[in-house]
């Protein structure tokens, strides 16, 4: 029974298939497609959610009916089964979005590349096998270059060509990580790699991560590779830009958790940690002063993520099982608020014309439940008490304490403080200067809006449940024997 | 000065690299999983072509995820070209060696094509090389005549339906065997058990290469297709 959640992978990639065949019929038909797979790919993820959690046992999909580690594995546990209903339902509600925002053709060939936008960043967070990880990767990274470059104006291209040149070097450094282990243990399967791990020679296990992590940051949008990030979410039609952010970043972020974890085992491991730390601290310190001084509105959001996704990689190279924990509370918390920031901002551009600080004067008069939505959010970011990151900031805060990082809560605190200064002139900007006349809001795009505000305000006031949760899904990365005794190996070994 | 410092850069890289491939024993016995292919890959797959049955049948997942990004890669090209009128601009007719070479020379890559494919688990190649060569026919289509140009009716629904067909076997893997991408010819039918080595062995793993190289052909063909045509004059 369990074999089913392959549908998960099976049925996106089966949609985006079929689109060329369904335009032949209808082309009309597209759209309303796209936004249906989504809604069934929701409700197959609400399945595999609540089987995983009220069983407590990781779903293990073999395909091919081969065992681990001769065929590949697919392991959905407690941080897969989570995150593969947060892409699902961001993906749902941002097909709805397509609908009002993408005008530009040719819609077919958005949807399929939408859907495998999602289809890849399910397939990340859920393999178990190395290789079929860079096989997921580029299926989300190549999509993810064709999509910015959607709307073939010449600063989306230019977007799109750093980004391709970047995502390219990065992927290669990547396959070079895994030709090294590979190299030195004769096995791809991860849990497989984590048993073997005692074996591995230290400097081939270093180069090999310290490669992999490269080759991850560029999807990760960690310092020194992340040049592509605002120009990428600047340009990309609207619905994209909420997905980059939502989760297209917290797969690889994850992927880096997972390899960097599995190794945990081979000798001179800790100064991979370091490494890890500096990048997210830099990526940090980067990214919140460059956010300071943007006056698009959607470049601010994007430099506030990037920054976001610094504190996400600092919490996962603090080595301990609270830091983890911590960092996937921050990374589904920000899911939420920046889907709900980069829909609201994409409908504002959608509206006026435009994502530039001044379209925004006057919008609490104008579009008053965007303006709402968006004030939400950035209240949210900065941290206050009552909304959902207060909860992942302080969580983080203390697993810096604990794992003897003082420097790291200084970094915390630190970067809300800029946040508060950029978040609070929008929000200045938005409710007290200029005037305007009301635009009619779409009552759908209202009411998604509010869900998800609803949504930041529920986990603010009752964060213990979603802890609990979060706590399950970073024991699911940080606990390597529990994972390597999950999966069936079959007996293989040197 | 830009270009010392990155040479010393890379030579850093280099270093580092090669000191880590030192670390690596490349070519020793370290066969963990590859010995369990090369020993039962006859009874478990039917395949005689060892990487075939590794490609198609044990990470069967890998070479989905391949055709995909393949994919990927065709409609995003068609994406950013898309105008709304496109037409062929070559000037210059190619001379009669090349345009009667090219028809006659058409059927036979084509055949060799398909001959790539079928053959996948037999002989080195299959569905990749086999498509490949599909779509240099067309290639030399686009090359040899100025007015050539493929039926989009046919091709794109073409293409869809083979990526259909591959992930179709893969859940009627599911339907019989319980897993995905299993297969349910070699190893619930066992049909050609008695005829490894022949052609109708192997179980799925001629039918999605089949697929496949159906699949790669219309897709490089369409690459072609978009990057040969141009706007027209005064078209969007």
């Amino acid at each position: 029974m369990s074999q089913y959640a392959s549908l998960l992978i099976a049925l996106p990639l089966f949609s985006a298939f079929f689109i060329p065949i369904l335009k032949r019929i209808s082309k009309n038909a597209v759209m309303p497609f796209l936004a249906l797979v989504t809604l069934i790919q929701t409700g197959i993820a609400a399945w595999v959610f609540s089987e995983v959690y009220s069983t407590g046992k990781p779903i293990i999909i073999m395909t091919g009916g081969f065992k681990p580690p001769v065929g590949i594995n697919l392991y959905i546990g407690h941080f897969a089964a989570l995150f593969v209903l947060v892409i699902a339902v961001a993906s749902f509600l941002m097909a709805i979005f397509s609908v009002k925002s993408v005008s530009v053709e040719p819609k077919d060939k958005y949807a399929m590349l939408f859907l495998l936008l999602m289809l890849g960043a399910t397939g990340m967070i859920s393999t178990g096998d190395l290789f079929n990880l860079f096989v997921f990767m580029e299926i989300t990274a190549i999509s993810a270059y064709a999509l910015t470059a959607y709307n073939k104006t010449g600063e989306a291209s230019e977007a799109a060509l750093k980004y391709i040149v970047l995502g390219g070097v990065g992927s290669s450094f990547f396959l070079v990580g895994i030709a090294l282990i590979y190299g030195s243990l004769g096995t791809l399967n991860m849990a497989h790699i984590a048993q073997l791990a005692n074996l591995i020679n230290p400097i081939a296990a270093k180069v090999g991560l310290a490669l992999l992590i490269f080759g991850l940051a560029v999807e990760a949008e960690q310092f020194p590779l992340n040049a592509w990030a605002p120009d990428a979410y600047q340009e990309a039609p609207h619905p994209v830009t909420a997905m980059f952010s939502a989760f297209v970043v917290k797969a690889s972020l994850y992927a880096i958790g997972r390899v960097v974890y599995i190794l945990s085992a081979a000798e001179g491991w800790s100064s991979i940690l370091r490494l890890l730390i500096i990048l997210g601290t830099l990526t940090v310190i980067v990214g919140e002063m460059s956010a300071l001084r943007q006056s698009n509105v959607k470049r601010m959001f994007a430099y506030s993520s990037i920054a976001q996704v610094g504190l996400i990689a600092v919490g996962l190279a603090l080595g301990t099982a609270s830091g983890v924990s911590a960092s996937v509370f921050h990374m589904f918390n920000h899911a939420i608020v920046k889907a709900l920031m980069f829909l609201a901002v994409g409908y504002v551009a959608v509206e006026l014309g435009g994502a530039e600080m001044d379209k925004f004067e006057g919008l609490g008069k104008r579009m008053p439940v965007t303006a709402f939505a968006i004030t939400i959010g950035a209240i949210s970011i900065i941290g206050i008490p009552l909304f959902n990151i207060f909860w992942s900031k302080m969580q983080l805060i203390l697993a810096a304490l604990n794992a003897r990082y003082t420097w790291v809560v200084a970094l915390i605190l630190g970067a809300s403080l800029v946040e508060a200064t950029y978040y609070i002139r929008l929000i200045h900007t938005i409710w007290f200067k200029g005037e305007g006349e009301k635009v009619k809001e779409n009552s759908v795009l209202a009411l998604v809006m509010l869900l998800l505000v609803a949504l930041i305000m529920l986990i603010g006031i009752y964060p213990e449940p979603f802890w609990n949760v979060m706590q399950k899904a970073g024991s699911d990365i940080f606990n390597v024997a529990q994972y390597v005794k999950n999966v069936p190996l079959m007996g293989v070994s040197p | 000065m830009k270009r010392i410092l990155a040479i010393v850069f890379i030579l850093i890289i280099g270093f580092w690299m090669a000191k880590a491939l030192d670390q690596v024993p490349f070519g020793e016995d370290r066969m963990l999983v590859g010995k369990y292919y090369l020993e039962h890959v006859k009874e478990e797959t039917g395949a005689v072509n060892a990487v075939t049955a590794v490609v198609v049948n044990y990470r069967g997942f890998d070479t989905l995820g391949e055709v995909t990004v393949l994919f990927i890669a065709s409609t995003g090209v068609a994406a950013l070209l898309w105008r709304k009128k496109r037409e062929r601009t070559a000037k210059t007719e190619g001379s009669v060696v090349l345009t009667t070479g090219a028809r006659l020379l058409l059927p036979f890559i084509m055949l060799f094509g398909a001959y790539i494919f079928i053959h996948g688990h037999l002989t080195p190649g299959g569905g990749f090389p086999g498509g490949a060569t599909i779509a240099t026919a067309f290639l030399f289509l686009y090359l040899a005549f100025t007015v050539y140009e493929i039926d989009h009716k046919i091709f794109e629904p073409l293409e869809g339906l083979a990526g259909v067909g591959y992930v179709t076997v893969g859940l009627i893997g599911l339907a019989i065997g319980g897993y995905f991408l299993f297969d349910w010819i070699w190893q619930t039918w066992g049909i050609g058990r008695e005829n490894i080595g022949r052609l109708f062995s192997a179980g799925f793993i001629p039918i999605i290469y089949t697929l496949i190289g159906i699949k790669v052909g219309t897709e490089l063909t369409g690459i072609v297709d978009n990057m040969v045509k141009e706007p027209e004059e005064g078209g969007q």
